[in-house]
C-alpha cells in the first residue's frame, strides 16, 4: 500500500515509527514526522476547475506545477512574459563567448570551428550525460547558458515551469521557414517555435550486425521480436539504457502484434508495469546489456543486436567503424508507424549573456550545408532538412541501403510518436518500473 | 606536557572541521532529502529541521524490502558480491601481505611500490583496460583460454559461453571488484604482520609448535586487526560502487545498490528515494563498523591484558 494510504493518524506513526525509525535517528527528532510521499503544493498544482469543467470534461493529467501536457491532439502555446521578452530585431551579435550546454559529442567541432571564424567569436561547449542533469544545473542557477542543444519535447514543460528559457525572435532565423520540414517548424509542443527550434530528429529502432545475426529482422512480422528470440545472442545483444525509450520497446511490440496504435506516453500502470514485465524477460533470454554505446559496440562487434537511436547507428558507421568492418555490415530498422521519433532542439537560456549570438549559431545549424555537415561528418543524426534525405546519401555512397531506414523521414516522423513529459504520478509509474527492470 | 597536549589538540583541530563539514554536513544533508519531500516539478526538498521529517519515503523503501521488492534483490546481490569478492581478496591477499612482511627480506620495499603500483593509474582506465583485454578476441581472454582457466569456470557454470566474459557475468564483476579494491587490502593487512614481534613466533616454535600450528595459533590471530582493517577498507567502497559492474557487465543481472542510487539521484524523478536508499545503506554499513570498531577494541584490551 503507498505510505499515503496507510491511514495511519498521526498518533499512530509517532507511536509506531519510534521503534522503526531509532536506528535511522533519534527517535526524538521524528517527533513531528509527516509520513507522505506526495509531493508538495500537488493538490494546488491542479488548479482550481470549475464545476460545469468538472463534470463535462474529460480530465487531462497535468504536468509539473499544474501545467498542460503537450500531445499531438493538445497543442500548447507557451505566453511570453512581460518580465522575458524575445531580443529585439537586429542587434549585433554579441563577442562572445558563446556558452553552449550539450550532450557529449552531439554537435560537429569541425562546423562549429567555422561559426566561430564566420563570426570572430569564441564557444565554450560544456556537457551533460542526461536531460535530467542538464535541467537540475541550470535550474540551479549556478552557471547560464546561451544556448541549450539536445533536449526534447520530454523535458519541455520542465523548462516552461522553471522559467529556464527566453522566447526567440524569428527575425534571426530565416532558415527555419526555408530549411526545416514544416511540421517542425510549428510543433504542438511548442506551438509557433516560440522558445524551440529543432535540431536534429531520430527514431528508436533495431540495429544489427547482419554479418553475425542470421535473421532477416527487417522482414519479421514484428522485428520488435528478435530480442525475445536472441537466445543465440546471449551477452551480446543491447537495450537503451532510458526508461522511456526501453520500456516504449514492449509496448510497441505489443501493439504491432494487435495491429492497434499504442499510446507511448501512457500513464496507465497496468500497461507500463505489463512493458516491465516483458522487458524483464529478456534478461533470462539472452541477458541484454543496458547502454547507450550502441554507437561504438556494433561497429566493433561487441554487441551484434541492438536497441537503438537511429543516429547512434549511422554515427558509428560514419565516426567508429573499424576499418575492417564495411559499412554494409550494419542494418537499421525503425517502424514506419506507430514507434518512438523525437526531436532535440536548440533553445536559448533565459539568463543568455550573448542572446543575438545565440540565434546566428542556430541559424548558422538550420543552413543546409552546415546541417548536412554536422550530420554525415560527425553525429550521425538527421537534421529535419528539406533538402537532406536517405536518397541523397545513398547517391552520394555516403551509407548502404541496410541504413538507409535510419534516416528519419518527415512522413515517418508523422506516424510516430514523440516520448513527451508526463505527469508527476505518471513518471512515478515508468520510474518504479525502470528500477524494478534494472535489478533483474 | 600540558602545553604539549594542547599543541596536539590544536594541530588536530582542522583535520577535525575538515571531517565535520565534508562528512557530517553531507550526512545531514541526506537525511535532510531523505526525510524531506519533492516538489511539483519532481526536485527534492530537503527538511532541515527535524521536527519537520517526513518518514514516508524511507517507510515506502523499508516496506518495499519486507516484501521482497526490488530493493531487497539488489541489497542481497550487492551483499553477495562484496562477501565473495572480499573473501576472494582474503585468500589471495594474505599470502601476498605476509609473504612481503616476513619473508620478502631487501625485497621488501620494491614488492611494495609492486603492490602500490596499480593505485598509479585511475580506477575508470584499469577496468576499461580490462574490457579491451576481456573481449572476445582480447588477449586476455586468449590468455585464459590457453591457461585452461576458461575451461575451468565454464565447467563450474561460473561462465556463460566461451569468451563471454564481458556478456554480463557476475563471475567478471566479482573478479573486477576484488582486481580494483586488492591493493588496499593488502596494505594495512601487510603493516598488522608486519608489526607482528617475531620473538613471539619463535617463542612458539621453541615451546613445540608446528610451523602451521605457529602460523594459526600466533601469526593469523594477532593479524585479525589488520584483516578487519583490510575487510573495513575495502568492503565500505564496494558496496557502493556502481562503476564497476557498469563498466564490465551493464546486465541487470549484476545491478547493484549502487546502481540503484545512481540510477535515482541523476535520472527520473524520484531523487528523495535515492536518499532514503542512500541512508540505507549508510546505516547498514555503520552496523558494519560498529562490529569493527568493537572487535579491534576488544583485540586491543586482550592484547593489553596479555
Amino acid at each position: 500500500m503507498h505510505p499515503r494510504q496507510s491511514g495511519m493518524s498521526r498518533r499512530q506513526l509517532l507511536r509506531r515509527s519510534a521503534v522503526g525509525a531509532a536506528g535511522l535517528s533519534a527517535a526524538g527528532a521524528l517527533a513531528g514526522c509527516e509520513n507522505t510521499t506526495t509531493p508538495i503544493g500537488a493538490a494546488d498544482a491542479a488548479g482550481e476547475v470549475s464545476k460545469a469543467a468538472a463534470e463535462l470534461v474529460v480530465p487531462k493529467p497535468l504536468g509539473p506545477a499544474g501545467l498542460p501536457l503537450p500531445r499531438s491532439d493538445n497543442a500548447v502555446t507557451w505566453a511570453i512574459t512581460d518580465d522575458n521578452k524575445p531580443i529585439a530585431d537586429g542587434v549585433k551579435p554579441e563577442v562572445g563567448p558563446l556558452r553552449i550546454y550539450n550532450y557529449a559529442d552531439y554537435v560537429d567541432p569541425a562546423t562549429v570551428k567555422k561559426f566561430q571564424q564566420k563570426f570572430n567569436a569564441k564557444v565554450q561547449v560544456a556537457t551533460y550525460n542526461s536531460s535530467d542533469e542538464a535541467i537540475a544545473k541550470i535550474a540551479s542557477g549556478a552557471v547560464s547558458f546561451d544556448l541549450i542543444m539536445g533536449l526534447s519535447g520530454s523535458n519541455m514543460v520542465d523548462l516552461i515551469a522553471r522559467r529556464l528559457l527566453k522566447p526567440l525572435n524569428h527575425s534571426y532565423l530565416p532558415n527555419l521557414e526555408k530549411n526545416i520540414w514544416p511540421e517542425l517548424v510549428d510543433p504542438f509542443y511548442d506551438r509557433g517555435a516560440r522558445y524551440t527550434v529543432p535540431y536534429v530528429v531520430w527514431m528508436d529502432g533495431i540495429g544489427w550486425r547482419n554479418d553475425k545475426v542470421k535473421e532477416d529482422i527487417a522482414t519479421m512480422d514484428v522485428p520488435w521480436d528478435i530480442f525475445w528470440q536472441a537466445q543465440a545472442y546471449r551477452g551480446q545483444v543491447g537495450i537503451l539504457d532510458d526508461r522511456r525509450d526501453a520500456l516504449s520497446m514492449p509496448m510497441q511490440r505489443d501493439a504491432m502484434r494487435r495491429d492497434v496504435r499504442p499510446d507511448l506516453n501512457t500513464e496507465d500502470e497496468a500497461v507500463v508495469d505489463k512493458a516491465q514485465r516483458d522487458l524483464s524477460a529478456l534478461s533470462a533470454i539472452c541477458n541484454p546489456k543496458i547502454t547507450i554505446t550502441d554507437y561504438q559496440t556494433l561497429p566493433e562487434g561487441k554487441t551484434v543486436l541492438h536497441h537503438s537511436w537511429s543516429g547512434d547507428v549511422l554515427g558509428g558507421v560514419f565516426y567508429y567503424r573499424p576499418k575492417n568492418v564495411p559499412p554494409s555490415a550494419l542494418s537499421f530498422w525503425g517502424p514506419v508507424q506507430n514507434g518512438v521519433v523525437q526531436n532535440d532542439f536548440f533553445c536559448v537560456g533565459r539568463t543568455a549573456t550573448s542572446p543575438a549570438l545565440a540565434h546566428q549559431f542556430i541559424n548558422f545549424f538550420l543552413d543546409e550545408r552546415n546541417a548536412y555537415a554536422n550530420f554525415v561528418d560527425f553525429t550521425g543524426y538527421t537534421p529535419p532538412q528539406k533538402n537532406i534525405d536517405a536518397d541523397t546519401l545513398l547517391k552520394r555512397n555516403l551509407i548502404p541501403k541496410s541504413l538507409t531506414q535510419a534516416i528519419v523521414r518527415p512522413d515517418q516522423f508523422a506516424a510516430n510518436q514523440e516520448l513527451l513529459q508526463l505527469s508527476v504520478q505518471g513518471q512515478r509509474f515508468w520510474d518504479d518500473a525502470w528500477s524494478k527492470f534494472k535489478v533483474g | 606536557m600540558g602545553g604539549s597536549r594542547w599543541t596536539w589538540r590544536l594541530l588536530a583541530l582542522p583535520g577535525v572541521a575538515w571531517l565535520s563539514v565534508f562528512f557530517l554536513v553531507a550526512l545531514y544533508a541526506v537525511l535532510a532529502v531523505a526525510f524531506g519531500n519533492q516538489d511539483t516539478l519532481s526536485q527534492p526538498v530537503p527538511f532541515w529541521n527535524p521536527l519537520d521529517w517526513n518518514v514516508g519515503y524511507v517507510l515506502e523503501m523499508l516496506k518495499n524490502i519486507w516484501h521482497g521488492g526490488q530493493f531487497l534483490t539488489v541489497s542481497l546481490r550487492t551483499i553477495e558480491f562484496v562477501t565473495i569478492a572480499v573473501v576472494l581478496s582474503l585468500l589471495v591477499g594474505y599470502p601476498v601481505a605476509y609473504f612481503t612482511a616476513r619473508h620478502a627480506g631487501r625485497w621488501k620495499g620494491l614488492v611494495l611500490v609492486g603492490l602500490i603500483l596499480p593505485l598509479w593509474i585511475n580506477y575508470l582506465m584499469r577496468m576499461l583496460a580490462w574490457i579491451n583485454l576481456l573481449a572476445p578476441d582480447g588477449l586476455g581472454t586468449r590468455a585464459l583460454h590457453t591457461f585452461g582457466i576458461e575451461k575451468l569456470f565454464l565447467t563450474l557454470g561460473l561462465l556463460g559461453a566461451p569468451g563471454g566474459w564481458l556478456n554480463g557475468e557476475p563471475t567478471t564483476v566479482i573478479l573486477a571488484l576484488v582486481y580494483g579494491y586488492l591493493p588496499f587490502f593488502i596494505l594495512p593487512l601487510f603493516v598488522a604482520i608486519d608489526r607482528i614481534d617475531a620473538r613471539q613466533i619463535e617463542a612458539a616454535r621453541d615451546l613445540g609448535a608446528s610451523p602451521l600450528s605457529g602460523f594459526l595459533r600466533v601469526t593469523l590471530p594477532l593479524s585479525v586487526p589488520g584483516i578487519l582493517a583490510g575487510i573495513v577498507l575495502i568492503a565500505l567502497p564496494m558496496f557502493g560502487d556502481y562503476y564497476t559492474a557498469d563498466l564490465v557487465s551493464s546486465s541487470t543481472q549484476t545491478n547493484m545498490i549502487g546502481n540503484q542510487i545512481d540510477e535515482f539521484m541523476r535520472q527520473g524523478s524520484q531523487k528523495v528515494t535515492g536518499a532514503a536508499l542512500t541512508l540505507l545503506l549508510s546505516v547498514f554499513l555503520l552496523v558494519l563498523m560498529f562490529y569493527y570498531l568493537r572487535t579491534t577494541r576488544r583485540a586491543g584490551t586482550s592484547a593489553q591484558t596479555a
